[in-house]
């Protein structure tokens, strides 16, 4: 019966095997818990306090879903399969070694067809792992695509993994083509090589020899990999776990954490590493620099010196180079470069749009977004902007809107409508429409907005809105990193819901919904709904209550906007009412949570625009307009109408493509 | 070195302005006030100067509706010294009556240097800045963009129109009209201010013996009547170039 020898082959000549192979494998797991513990130590010693030990069962799912199955890996596929590939074919291995462990010291159960079995699945995750190997190699020399670095340290990670299981494929194949027992096809693959073995007609000596020799080499590799691990782009094996085991949970993606306090209560600004909490430095060293944030990144795409990759890996490398010095030097004078405006400079920071396609793509759940508004923060707190955002910050503060204009006219659109809205600060209302800065002041989309209105009015709607009491909702105040005048905001506009009587709030704008939905202080909503006016007409459409009485006939597509798909979730709602209004719909290949950004978000809207190569609205028209027939892209948000409608004038597509809010189909379907 | 800035604070334009029932001066319910811009520009100049060379920034204001914002903004951005006068500032006050009063507040605090704004679109009689250096008896120049102090002196940048920029040096004390700072006035961020709100406090000063006479009187206030004078030439643009020779003969320019 075939049965598992422990240590087949190797002599005795310098005392039993098992001495030096644990020997030398304990001596490099203790390197290796060493340097990890100097890697974790300095990030959870250097870093403020976060608490990540909550909710312990979502936590193991998630490492499951996340770090064992790889769902988020495996939504690419090519990446996708070659990481699986890797990643399970080790997992197996490291089974394999620790029963391997089990049978020689604890219980004799490796043999008969145990052992076989446990031989062949060993054997087709080797030929796994190549396929994976072959296919990482490829991509990163062959394919090259830009998202992907072409440093040594790749490749020293990758050649040092193939070395190793060809290695163990070399000492198996050894073996086999001197035992040649009869199951030597359970392990269909070793015996091949084992064949190969055979034809250079070898004697078995030469074949015992090579054998002690590879299995020598096959220890020593192993060994090196665990030495050089947390030095090595490896460290992602653990780190990455980690940081998924670590993710965030208790709040929502478009909820930003507040600002962080010092001991004394005063606002904290992060001007280094210090004042970053751990899990924000271990997001830096859990980036595995796959790139698929780079990829999704609309700032990068543009050209803007963004990236949210190079963001971890800068953080990582001041990390790795300043950490130590600022943890000896306590509080006292850095003599370090400073993490905001040196390692991360300010336009890296103010490129991002907050779209966070980075946070949604990120396969070990980096929350880039967070760290780079922690870091806005500061820059607000030494005023250092360009002078548009300066300018809009100030009318903020001043006017309520950043379009610097009178709060006292902020209903003007409303004054042309035929039948009045009611004011829901006098009247009780059953949704009370908070409409937000830009369907308010932009004289391009006021239009839009009273459609909206006669909508409502049409489905008999009682709502009413809060005419110059509203202030802007603050959702890209508090992104830009004016978290004081976010909350003055906050507070302007919680004191004048305070006293209105209604059942829910409705928006039409994603920025506004979000901020009120996710942020706003529980008792101003006291539990009552906030929602986009695509998921009310949705429900409406569900019920009865809304029906159309034309058919459009067009052939659209649509745009998710990122703070109502991606950040909060709606994305059947929208589609469902376009193919109500009988209207195809046909999507952009960048659609649902992977939508592109109009590069609007924040607060970039109120920025100087950068030199970019294309902006993130053009190439979104472009990708728009490669759809066969399509003559209308249909958006759900003021801020992607305006930018929409600028974009297919720039890029020439003025009469192939019309930019429509769907209030806009709704109005003339039901009209 | 002493930097003394007074400031006032004028009608916002961006809202609607309402005119009185009197019909010689703007409704006051209506009316909202904010920083002259020329004076923000004053107060950022003194920053620059004391974050530059070290020194004091005192900045005085009158007591109107959003003095506290001003003042606490002030000294976000850095200003040690927060002065608010306090009297009758009825709209009726001139700038002679307030300069003379301002200037006898200034006075005791012996400064090096009293920084203002060039001008404020609420001046009906001047600025302020002539008038203070002559209630002190110090130099003054004006349409300001740009200082430099050494030893006792302030070198500054005087913009002419065309283009044209002059530097000249001024002995100290003196009172310069500020056009522009040296960079534009910078952001405050809100958490700065509300600090400001807690650690900074503001000192109340009376302004004794306004005396209003010998100003201009308003006889009347009115908005900018429309009036349809505009003619659209249409045309070929050599069509519309010869009826526009044609009009300019017509009207005895040409
Ligand atoms: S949030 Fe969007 S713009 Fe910002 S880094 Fe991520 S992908 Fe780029
Ligand atoms: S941040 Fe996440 S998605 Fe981006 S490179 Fe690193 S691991 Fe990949």
């Amino acid at each position: 019966m075939p049965e598992r020898i422990d240590f087949w082959g190797i002599p005795h000549t310098w005392g039993p095997p098992e001495v030096y192979a644990y020997g030398i494998m304990g001596l490099a797991s203790l390197v290796l818990l060493f340097r990890l513990y100097q890697a974790v130590s300095l990030w959870w010693r250097l870093g403020r306090s976060e608490k990540r030990w909550d909710q312990l069962h979502i936590r193991v799912w998630r490492l499951i879903k996340y770090a064992i199955v790889q769902v988020r890996v495996l939504s690419q596929r090519y990446p996708g399969v070659m990481h699986i590939a890797l990643a399970w074919a080790f997992f197996v291995f490291l089974w394999g070694t620790i029963l391997a462990t089990i049978h020689s010291h604890f219980i004799t159960f490796l043999r008969g067809n145990t052992y076989l079995i446990y031989k062949l699945v060993l054997d087709l995750f080797t030929l796994v792992f190549l396929v994976g190997a072959v296919m990482a190699a490829y991509r990163r020399y062959i394919q090259r695509p830009r998202r992907l670095t072409l440093a040594p340290r790749f490749t020293y990670s990758l050649v040092l993994i193939v070395v190793i299981v060809v290695g163990g494929l070399a000492v198996t194949s050894t073996r086999l083509a001197v035992e040649r027992p009869e199951w030597a096809w359970w392990t269909p693959f070793a015996w091949l090589v084992g064949q190969l073995w055979l034809s250079t007609g070898a004697s078995d000596q030469a074949l015992l020899n090579w054998h002690l020799g590879l299995w020598a080499f096959h220890l020593l590799s192993a060994a090196t990999l665990f030495v050089t691990l947390p030095m090595s782009t490896m460290l992602h094996v653990v780190t990455g776990p980690l940081n998924v085991f670590f993710s965030k949970l208790d709040r929502p993606m478009g909820q930003l954490a507040p600002q962080p306090q010092t001991s004394a209560g005063e606002p904290l600004f992060v001007t280094s590493l210090r004042d970053l909490t751990w899990k924000q430095l271990l997001d830096s060293e859990a980036c595995t620099e796959c790139g698929r944030c780079q990829d999704a990144c609309p700032a990068f795409a543009a050209g803007t010196p963004l990236s949210p990759k190079e963001l971890m890996v800068d953080i990582r490398t001041a990390l790795r180079r300043d950490g130590r010095t600022l943890l000896k030097n306590g509080n006292g004078s850095d003599k370090v470069p400073a993490l905001v405006g040196e390692v991360v400079k300010d336009a890296i920071l103010w490129s991002c749009t907050t779209c966070g396609a980075c946070v949604r793509e990120c396969p070990v759940f980096i929350e880039h977004v967070d760290t780079m508004v922690d870091m806005r923060r500061q820059l607000v707190n030494e005023g250092r902007m360009d002078s548009m955002l300066q300018e809009a910050l100030a009318n903020l503060g001043r006017y309520g809107n950043s379009f610097g204009q009178s709060e006292r006219v902020r209903a003007r659109w409303a004054q042309t409508l035929e039948t009045p809205i009611k004011d829901a600060r006098k009247e009780s209302v059953e949704y009370l429409w908070f409409v937000g800065d830009y369907a308010s002041y932009s004289t391009t989309l006021t239009d839009i907005t009273r459609k909206t209105a006669e909508v409502f009015q049409k489905l008999g709607l009682d709502f009413g809105i809060l005419y110059d009491g509203e202030r802007n909702a603050g959702n890209d105040v508090r992104r830009v990193g004016e978290e004081g005048l976010y909350d003055m905001l906050v507070h302007r506009n919680a004191a004048v819901l305070s006293r209105c009587s209604f059942k829910a709030i409705i928006t039409t704008d994603p920025h506004s919904y979000n901020t009120l939905k996710n942020e706003y202080p529980r008792e101003v909503l006291d539990g009552r709904p906030v929602l986009h006016y695509t998921e009310l007409l949705d429900q409406m459409l569900a019920s009865g209550a809304l029906k159309f009485t034309h058919r459009l006939g067009y052939t659209v597509t649509y745009s998710d906007p990122c703070y109502l798909g991606r950040y909060n979730g709606v994305y059947d709602a929208p589609r469902r009412l376009i193919l109500a209004t009988g209207c195809q719909l046909i999507e952009m290949p960048r659609c649902g949570d992977r939508a592109a950004c109009c590069g609007a978000g924040g607060g970039r809207i109120w920025m100087e625009e950068q030199a970019v190569q294309e902006r993130p609205s053009e190439a979104r028209i472009r990708e728009a307009v490669k759809l066969d027939n399509v003559q209308t892209l249909v958006v759900t948000c003021p801020k992607d109408v305006t930018m929409y409608r600028d974009a297919v004038k720039t890029t020439g597509y003025e009469n192939r493509m019309a930019v429509k809010e769907l209030i806009e189909l709704i109005h003339a379907a039901l009209c | 070195m002493h930097i003394v800035v007074p400031v006032k604070l004028v009608p916002d334009l961006v809202e609607e302005l309402v005119i009185d029932p009197s019909g010689t001066t703007l409704d006051p319910d209506t009316l909202r006030l904010q920083l002259n811009e020329f004076d923000g520009h004053a107060i950022e100049q003194a920053i620059l100067l004391k974050e530059r060379g070290g020194g004091q920034v005192t900045v005085m204001a009158p007591d109107v509706e959003g003095v506290d914002d001003v003042l606490y903004t002030a000294a976000a951005k850095g200003a040690d010294r927060l002065i608010k006068l306090c009297g009758n500032f009825g709209q009726s006050v001139n700038n002679h009556a307030m300069a003379c009063a301002v200037a006898n507040l200034i006075k005791p605090l012996q400064p090096d240097l009293v920084l203002t704004g060039v001008q404020s679109h609420s001046d009906l009689d001047g600025s302020m800045g002539p008038l203070l250096a002559a209630y002190l008896g110090f130099p003054y120049v004006g349409y300001i963009a740009g200082v430099t102090l050494s030893d006792g002196r302030a070198v500054v940048r005087k913009e002419y129109p065309g283009g044209l920029v002059a530097e000249m040096e001024v002995v100290l004390p003196a009172v310069l009209g500020i056009q522009a700072a040296d960079q534009p006035p910078r952001y405050v961020a809100f958490t700065r201010i509300r600090q400001a709100m807690k650690t900074a406090s503001i000192e109340e000063q009376t302004v004794e013996g306004l005396d209003v006479s010998g100003g201009p009187t308003v006889s009347r206030m009115y908005k900018p009547e429309a009036a349809a004078r505009a003619t659209m030439i249409e045309g070929k643009p050599d069509e519309v170039a010869s009826r526009l020779v044609e009009l300019f003969r017509e009207l005895g320019v040409l």
